[in-house]
């Protein structure tokens, strides 16, 4: 017995065809489940060059092959497919109850193509999958979506994605949501879904989940949840969530402040955990989930589950907002229209910047709450006076220029930590394959928050490598950020799970690989050395407060660790993945040739 | 001897639905549990709630062949005389009661004196209460 199913739901917008399709037990072997399979289902028969908001291009929908057991933080749905943000391959993951749901609804996978002929959701039940038109839901909020979908199919515990406003206007930073504030962030999938009229994906299951070894996963859950902290009464993620990251940013001197000008915020204790646990109302887990990062907050009129601290950042510090109430409603507006709450707040920061040093004059300033709520809106609907915000900074800076200051990096805006202030994420910002993002790797624990010094590129490449193919591992096999699980206990949860021998050796190498083939496929996309970089403002100018305080960080050391890094990959000096790397991990050799072709030949 | 529910403790996760399945039916089946959970957002904000057997003795009063007894701690569904008629599940007062794939009732029978879902609850949001609870 295993945790795998081996079913694959496949959708054809375009044609209304609906079947399962078999899901080769191989590709779980090599590329185990949510980002790893999403990943590898993406791009079987896949052509790069399609365009990511026309029909050919594909969305995949992947559970992790530990979903809906007792192993905690297993829930959450990875969602995969070409971005409109920056042309690379892109996926990310949901929380809530989503991606248990899938699975108990007897799908390990979902891949949807074409384009419907009008507004519809995709329904998924054991035994019923249908496409339904909605015409009635066009520019319908996220949240009342979700309400209306959920009357239509007239079961109170369906599932539910939705894409708000936003995603149907195609906005490239479009999320999303489920159980209304949980997002899928990053990449755009949102207008891939617009593009393909698919305004929402209703879930519900009821099937049994059974594992290889049934008496040994309960055993191993319950003593590796407790030796992990997962289930801890003290764990910070438990007691405050990510909030309590704003005291250590603040402290470390890269808590990004108006536009990443600063690194520290006068009116942070505004907006940092302490604050936000004195307008909670409850804590909210993700289903099956031991530690319940969710805060459920309230401050006057304004509700959220949230703020992560990145919205915090993107949404309060780098506008110079420091408001607690205005960062809920800003978390909840872009929840609601269906928007990145960190692309969208890069976006306002660059515009607020460039109108105070009299750049260019977009109307709004640092610190100017109502204006940017107005902003979210234009952005959202593609209209008003701020409707040009909706390409991001990384087009607002092709038209205005002052790209130095446009704080992105593959047109995908950058989270809330200074790399002046961590040089290694730095590096992970810019070799994270699906852009200007922090999951590929957190070295700013061991740098900013630990004992690295955070000032050298010394060691950093190979650091960040290392990190980063844990990570992906880590997210292959299907277990959420915040559980601090090594390779070794990732390794037999999955082998009382899904079965065969994972040692931790095997465990690491999958993230390797899986990196890697989303690194073929950036490259086959046009990427590589000359679009490794960080924003210019982070050479040109130094940061004037706290550790980092007069350091300055040199695009030389910079390009020196990445050749540090390409070596450790094995990739070439312009960071392609080499063909002996990609045999070595036995990526399969009808995309080793693809990507040859493409590359080298 | 019922289960207390705590809503300001409650995160919404569901493992003691995962536990009760694995527990009794030795699968992963949260549609299984005899212990249901809602803690999702309405339009007026965050709903929680729980449905747990709260040893009423509803389902033994309106039994018509005897097949369901309190044993003092919790209710014993007797399978042999259990013909799957469906009144106890439609007198079911918290609607916790329902009939399996044989067509029997499954009630909370606290796993037998150490309930799973109180084991498993990592935050504290289910006990156990000696005195039984009226509706």
């Amino acid at each position: 017995m295993s945790s795998f199913f081996g079913k694959m739901l496949y959708v054809d917008l375009s044609s209304g065809e609906i079947k399962t399709k078999e899901l080769p037990k191989a590709w779980a072997e090599k590329y185990t489940g949510q980002k790893g399979l999403g990943t590898r289902i993406l791009v079987e028969d896949f052509d790069i060059d399609i365009d990511p908001l026309g029909p050919d291009n594909r969305i995949v929908l992947t559970t992790s092959l530990m979903a809906g057991t007792i192993v905690s933080s297993t829930s959450k749905l990875a969602i995969t497919s070409k971005s409109p943000q920056t042309g690379m391959i892109t996926d990310g993951s949901v929380g809530g109850h989503i991606g248990a749901e899938l699975k108990y609804a007897g799908f390990d996978a979902v891949l949807i193509t074409g384009r419907a002929p009008e507004l519809s959701y995709l329904y998924i039940d054991p035994d019923k999958q249908e496409i339904r038109s909605v015409p009635d839901l066009k520019g319908t909020g996220s949240f009342d979506t979700e309400s209306e979908v959920k009357k239509k199919v007239g079961d109170k515990n369906v599932k539910i994605l939705t894409i708000g406003p936003a995603g149907e206007n195609h906005i490239p930073f479009s999320c999303i949501s489920s159980e209304r504030y949980r997002q899928l962030g990053r990449g755009g999938i949102g207008a891939v879904m617009g593009s393909k009229n698919l305004k929402a994906i209703a879930i519900r299951g009821w099937l049994d989940v059974t594992v290889h070894d049934f008496e040994k996963c309960m055993q191993l859950a319950e003593e590796f949840h407790e030796k992990d902290g997962v289930t801890a009464d003290d764990n910070e993620i438990y007691q405050y969530g990510t909030p309590v990251l704003v005291d250590l940013a603040q402290e470390s001197g890269l808590l990004p402040t108006k536009n990443f000008s600063e690194g520290r915020f006068d009116d942070y204790k505004n907006i940092n955990g302490e604050s936000f646990r004195e307008v909670r109302q409850n804590k909210k887990a993700c289903f099956g989930c031991g530690i319940a990062c969710g805060n459920w907050v309230k401050d006057g009129d304004a509700a959220v589950e949230g703020p992560e601290f990145e919205t915090i950042v993107l949404g309060g510090s780098s506008l110079g907002i420091g408001d607690r109430a205005a960062i809920i409603e800003f978390n909840a507006l872009c929840d609601d229209y269906g928007i990145d709450t960190i692309s969208t707040g890069g976006t306002i920061a660059y515009m607020m910047e460039m109108t105070e040093k009299g750049y260019h004059d977009f109307g709004i300033r640092f610190g100017e709450k109502e204006k940017t709520f107005q902003v979210i809106h234009d952005i959202a609907t593609r209209s008003g006076k701020w409707a040009e915000a909706a390409g991001g900074t990384k087009a607002l800076s092709a038209a205005y220029g002052k790209k130095d200051i446009a704080i992105n990096v593959k047109g995908m805006e950058l989270p809330g930590y200074d790399p002046r202030g961590s040089y290694g994420m730095g590096i992970a910002y810019v070799t994270a394959p699906r852009g200007g993002c922090h999951m590929s790797a957190y070295p700013i624990a061991l740098e900013a928050w630990g004992d690295r010094d955070p000032f050298t590129f010394e060691g950093k490449g190979v650091l960040v490598a290392k990190m980063q193919n844990s990570q992906f591992a880590k997210f292959s096999f299907g277990v959420c950020d915040f559980w601090p699980i090594n390779s070794e206990t990732l390794g037999k949860l999955f082998e009382v799970t899904f079965g065969g021998n994972w040692p931790k050796e095997k465990v690491r190498e999958t993230g390797e690989r899986v990196f890697n083939l989303q690194r073929m496929f950036s490259v086959m996309a046009g990427f590589d050395e000359k679009d490794d970089k960080l924003p210019e403002r982070f050479y040109k100018e130094v940061l004037k407060a706290g550790p980092p305080a007069g350091i300055k960080m040199t695009a030389e050391a910079f390009s020196k660790a990445m050749q540090e890094y390409y070596a450790y990959r094995g990739w070439d000096e312009k960071g392609r993945p080499t063909i002996e790397k990609l045999k070595a991990l036995k990526i399969e050799d009808s995309l080793i040739d693809m990507y040859n072709k493409r590359v080298f030949i | 001897m019922p289960l207390k529910f705590d809503k300001k403790k409650c995160t919404g996760c569901k493992v003691c639905q995962i536990a009760c399945s694995a527990w009794h039916e030795k699968v992963f089946n949260p549609e299984k549990a005899r212990i249901k959970i809602r803690h999702e957002y309405e339009t007026t904000g965050l709903k929680i709630g729980a449905s747990t057997c709260i040893m009423c003795g509803k389902c033994e009063e309106v039994c018509p062949t005897g097949a369901i007894k309190s044993n003092g701690r919790w209710m014993e569904v007797d399978r042999s005389l259990c013909d799957g008629c469906n009144i106890c599940v439609e007198n079911c007062p918290t609607n916790i009661l329902f009939l399996d794939a044989m067509g029997k009732a499954i009630i909370c029978d606290l796993c037998g004196g150490d309930p799973q879902c109180v084991k498993w609850c990592a935050k504290g949001a289910l006990s156990l209460v000696e005195k039984k609870v009226k509706i």
